[in-house]
């Protein structure tokens, strides 16, 4: 299985409003709509992995917390600074969570 | 540095020598001496100038040792079996070695004759002084019942530096099987990785220590900088997992291990130290840089390297750090490069 945890991208969250109205109007069925959502994290997964080749970087002028629990970093870090080789984004964020997977665990199925 | 005559060391026997033998003083043993009744103190003048003067516990073996340094050289030693000044005095004739020992001490190397062949000394209390010729003294009495008159010069006693505490490692029972896993979840700075390792690894950043849970309770503080430090770290600790929910107590707290380390600042020519004192050193040059010199009393390990940084592991204790730190000090100088 992969992970699900791009479902709550911007992505994957129009993909899953949209699942739910067509559901609501009766034009598919809630188990269609769950393998779609299958699909998407299997494809999202791959895509990512394979082929993005974007790369933004980030600076944080602090760790508050970490975590390591079942293959899974948890960051809290402070006053974030993401930009890409050009330019920063924005400006400093106070506060991101980060979220990191094991990247090689995306692709198989356990 | 107040290693002298100081009420931290009550078990201390501190002589003073002056160059006009009948002004020296021999320290007398306090009830609270770990030389129980005190053996017969004996003094010995060597010489113009030159004073010996030897104290032996019940137990231990007579062993004299002759300084033929010159006017103004002083050794003062507790006789011990194997306990043997070292070289230090012969580059410095103005120094003053201060040993009393700790009688009993059974750890006998070998019986050695003269000051010619350097061991370690097997006291646990030697207090190494240097000083300049120096005809008089300053009665220095301390508020127990030892009474000590230390002759130094304060310059040259600074000179001496003193080791510091890098790491103490203690452990503490919990005394409550843990859940790992919801520990790991809910708390902060925690990594639990049961693949690799059965413990969870917490961090804290005051004072800025890591422990690692096991899941029977037990954890072990690393990372502290004083004996204190360590406690109320694993005191945090236990009192996190606390929070957590579980009924964590705070039992068997213990210090495993201290590390100090210390810059003489000189180098040290390690081969010389290592053909002289054999027996307590292993110096392989191709498999790590340090001359590694495990010492007896106090049963610690020292690391030396060429550069003149000592490394001192092993101790339980802070004293047995700046024990050994202050015997191997004028072995050392023995080996200035």
């Amino acid at each position: 299985m992969a992970y699900q945890m791009y479902r709550s991208t911007t992505l994957g969250d129009a993909l899953q409003k949209t699942l739910d109205e067509l559901i609501q109007e009766g034009h598919i069925s809630p188990p269609l709509a769950l393998r779609v959502m299958t699909t998407f994290d299997k494809a999202i997964n791959k895509a990512l992995s394979q082929r993005a080749k974007n790369k933004i970087t980030f600076k944080a002028s602090k760790l508050k917390t970490y975590r390591f629990c079942d293959n899974v970093w948890t960051f809290m870090m402070e006053d974030v600074e993401f930009r890409d080789s050009t330019k920063p984004f924005e400006g400093t964020i106070d506060r991101v969570k980060f979220v990191a997977c094991d990247g090689r665990a995306a692709g198989q199925t356990h | 540095m107040d290693q002298f005559g100081s009420p931290a060391q009550p078990t201390s026997v501190i002589t003073a020598i002056g160059h006009t033998g009948p002004s020296s003083m021999m320290g007398h043993m306090g009830p609270g001496s770990v030389l129980g009744g005190a053996g017969p103190s004996s003094m010995m003048g060597m010489g113009p100038g030159s004073v010996l003067s030897s104290h032996n516990g019940p137990h231990s073996n007579m062993m004299h040792s002759i300084s033929h340094h010159g006017p103004g050289s002083v050794v003062n030693l507790g006789g011990n079996p194997g306990s043997v000044m070292n070289p230090g005095s012969v580059m410095n004739p103005g120094s003053v070695m201060n040993a009393d020992l700790m009688s009993g001490a059974p750890m006998s190397v070998g019986p050695p004759t003269n000051l010619q062949i350097p061991m370690t000394p097997l006291m646990r209390d030697a207090h190494m002084g240097e000083r300049s010729h120096h005809h008089d003294h300053y009665p220095h009495s301390v508020p127990s019942n030892i009474h000590a008159v230390q002759p130094f010069t304060p310059a040259s006693a600074a000179d001496i530096p003193q080791p510091q505490l890098q790491n103490i490692v203690s452990t503490v029972n919990l005394g409550v099987h843990l859940d790992l896993k919801n520990i790991a979840l809910r708390a902060r700075n925690a990594e639990y990785n049961p693949k690799r390792f059965a413990a969870v690894i917490m961090r804290i950043r005051d004072p800025r220590t890591t422990a690692l849970i096991f899941s029977s309770g037990k954890m072990v503080c690393t990372g502290a900088k004083s004996e204190e430090a360590s406690r109320l770290a694993a005191r945090k600790y236990a009192r996190i997992v606390q929070k957590l929910g579980f009924d964590a107590k705070f039992t068997e707290f213990k210090v495993q291990n201290m590390v100090g380390s210390c810059d003489v600042k000189f180098p040290i020519q390690l081969e010389g130290l290592c053909l002289t004192h054999a027996q307590f050193s292993t110096y392989e040059p191709e498999l790590f840089p340090g001359l590694i010199y495990r010492m007896v009393k106090p049963r610690v390990v020292l690391l030396i390297f060429v550069s003149g940084k000592v490394v001192i592991t092993g101790a339980k204790f802070k004293r047995e750090i700046d024990d050994a730190f202050h015997q191997i000090y004028p072995i050392l100088k023995g080996f200035k490069k």
